[in-house]
């Protein structure tokens, strides 16, 4: 009676309706930076006055003099092209590596038995569970202490910590929904684990492995808070540029700004969710 | 007998090489570091930064209260901060869990392309960088923000509301940005809720709120606890919301660890207080593992 009543009218119309009340929740408030991004109005961003696209060129240094960044913020648009290229050094570098990483303990882990699996299954959980701004803390004392240059080189050594985990279980899941008769197939012709690997393996599991990178990337590109712990001097990225952006007021160039970094995150992170999901 | 023998070698030749990479990485830059940060916690800092290899347990004395000098009272303010970040995460909690569960609901019963694409939609956002999906928040709720803009030009206040700088804009700036950690594993639960129990707890003459209660409830709570854990860890740590839509009307312990370490530079306390937030998720951590796995073994009996 009450799967009934679930699938009654009036009951699938209230979930319905509650279900989209849920994604406006989710998407009005970055709409609204959307709309925002587009008005002209300089003294109260909730108050329409015209359209415009100013912001989105005075970010780069193109508008007029009197709205350009460098006046809003006393920044050069130099600037701006100087994090987004570091950005993307760490999130293309710390992406890669923990592909890398994450791929073959999945495989370990997926198609080997060993002692202390279980332990490695617990050590794997353990990096997405840490809070960010305790790991943040461990790298910024465990750098100095050893003596690390605080740079892009330790944020892309931070990054990768933890992004590993990510990658794995993107793997994994991949891994595990894999037909290995063609794995054992290969093996038993005579070839060696690592052809296997290249010419079996690796094809079948690729989108597994695209997708993982591409979250991966999109994560390490976003993330903030380890990331403003072991940047040191010269090495700020992106989401760093906009948090010192926002401390220092909120400005119609932030709304531009942000329009562009969602845009982008969106259309990588779509590709890698549709990746993942894809069947065997 | 000699082949099988180099197979076998072979193998395990394979499997070091495979593991070598993650056990080193994440031997040197993460359980290293986090041990290190636990030896830091109980050093004397440095008057410049820095620390004194003494033990000193004093930090821990200040966390609680303890008077560091003749001139300094007992005073719990930190850990006053701590139970109010406590609060604050429980709070996200409640709110994502009230958001969340009937929506698990309403995606469980869509079926084919439709269903992919609402489950796309709630995954989308965890993606979306913090910074922003808080900097709209700032946006809607400042004094010349969207709601006070819209409620004084409908005439319905004169005066802009305080909403930022108060524990409500903190929880739901962590309710919005966490939102997607708690949706995930209620729905993974839900999507596999045995209606056939429902339906019989029906048939046994229970009403809607009963089978609710009694059935529902149950076959879902691990999906709940779940889902509770992993919005609770993030929570409890973050400093940025409570920067943004907290001000400096609301302190959580995440701010104080972030002073200590960048503008006052004492690492030590700051390590005494991120291992208390460690702590506490560890807490968290081994009792949600007891209980899955106290779960599963009645699940073989």
């Amino acid at each position: 009676m009450l799967d009934k009543i679930l699938e009654s009218p009036i009951w699938r119309k209230l979930f319905t309706g509650y279900g989209f009340v849920f994604l406006a929740f989710l998407y009005l408030p970055l709409g609204l930076i959307f709309v925002y991004s587009f008005n002209a109005n300089t003294i109260n961003m909730a108050v329409w006055t015209e359209f415009t696209t100013e912001w989105y060129f005075s970010i780069f240094g193109l508008g007029d003099a009197e709205t350009s960044l460098d006046s809003a913020f006393v920044e050069s648009p130099e600037r701006i092209f100087e994090v987004v290229k570091h950005s993307a050094i760490v999130a293309l570098c710390a992406a890669t590596i923990s592909t890398v990483i994450g791929t073959a303990t999945a495989i370990a882990l997926q198609r080997y038995k060993f002692v202390g699996k279980r332990f490695y299954q617990g050590l794997l959980i353990l990096p997405m569970i840490v809070p960010d701004i305790v790991l943040g803390i461990a790298l910024l004392i465990f750098f100095v202490g050893a003596g690390f240059k605080l740079s892009l080189m330790t944020i892309i050594i931070g990054h990768v910590t933890f992004l590993t985990s990510y990658v794995f279980v993107v793997v994994s899941a991949r891994l595990a929904g894999m037909d290995t008769s063609l794995e054992q197939a290969s093996a038993d012709l005579g070839a060696g684990p690592f052809t296997t690997f290249r010419r079996v393996t690796l094809p079948q599991i690729m989108p597994g492995v695209i997708g993982g990178f591409l979250l991966a990337f999109i994560i390490s590109l976003d993330d903030v808070v380890i990331t403003y712990f072991i940047a040191g001097v010269g090495a700020q990225t992106l989401p760093l540029f906009i948090l010192a952006m926002m401390r220092r007021g909120l400005r119609p160039q932030i709304n531009a700004l942000a329009v562009m970094l969602l845009a982008f995150t969106f259309v990588v992170a779509a590709v890698g969710l549709y990746l993942r999901s894809l069947k065997t | 007998m000699s082949d099988a023998g180099t197979f076998e070698r072979r193998k395990r030749r394979t499997l070091i090489y495979l593991l070598a990479p993650f056990t080193l990485m994440l031997g040197i830059f993460f359980l290293i570091p986090l041990g290190i940060m636990a030896v830091y916690s109980f050093l004397e800092p440095g008057l410049y930064g820095g620390v004194e290899w003494n033990w000193y347990p004093y930090n821990y004395g200040r966390i609680i209260g303890w008077p560091l000098n003749d001139y300094e009272e007992f005073e719990p303010i930190y850990l006053k901060i701590f139970l109010n970040s406590v609060q604050i995460a429980v709070m996200t909690v409640i709110g994502t869990f009230i958001l969340c569960y009937p929506a698990a609901f309403w995606v469980s019963r869509m079926k084919g392309t439709k269903k992919n694409l609402a489950l796309f939609l709630i995954t989308l956002p965890f993606f979306a960088n913090m910074l922003i999906r808080i900097y709209a928040w700032l946006l809607l709720l400042r004094p010349t923000g969207f709601f006070n803009t819209v409620l004084q030009s409908a005439g319905l206040i004169i005066e802009p509301l305080d909403l930022l700088f108060t524990n409500f804009s903190v929880i739901v700036g962590m309710i919005y940005i966490l939102t997607p950690f708690m949706f995930l594993p209620i729905y993974a639960n839900v999507e596999r809720l045995d209606y056939s129990l429902v339906r019989a707890s029906q048939d046994l003459g229970a009403n809607a709120l009963q089978t609710f209660r009694r059935v529902i409830l149950p076959l879902t709570a691990p999906g709940i606890i779940g889902g509770c854990v992993i919005v609770f860890i993030p929570a409890l740590g973050n400093f940025i919301v409570p920067s943004f839509l907290g001000g400096s009307k609301v302190q959580m312990t995440g701010n104080l660890i972030e002073r200590s370490f960048l503008q006052s530079r004492d690492w030590p306390f700051g390590a005494a207080l991120a291992l208390l937030i460690m702590a506490t998720v560890v807490i968290l951590v081994m009792f949600q593992i007891s209980r899955q796995s106290r779960a599963e073994e009645k699940g073989i009996a």
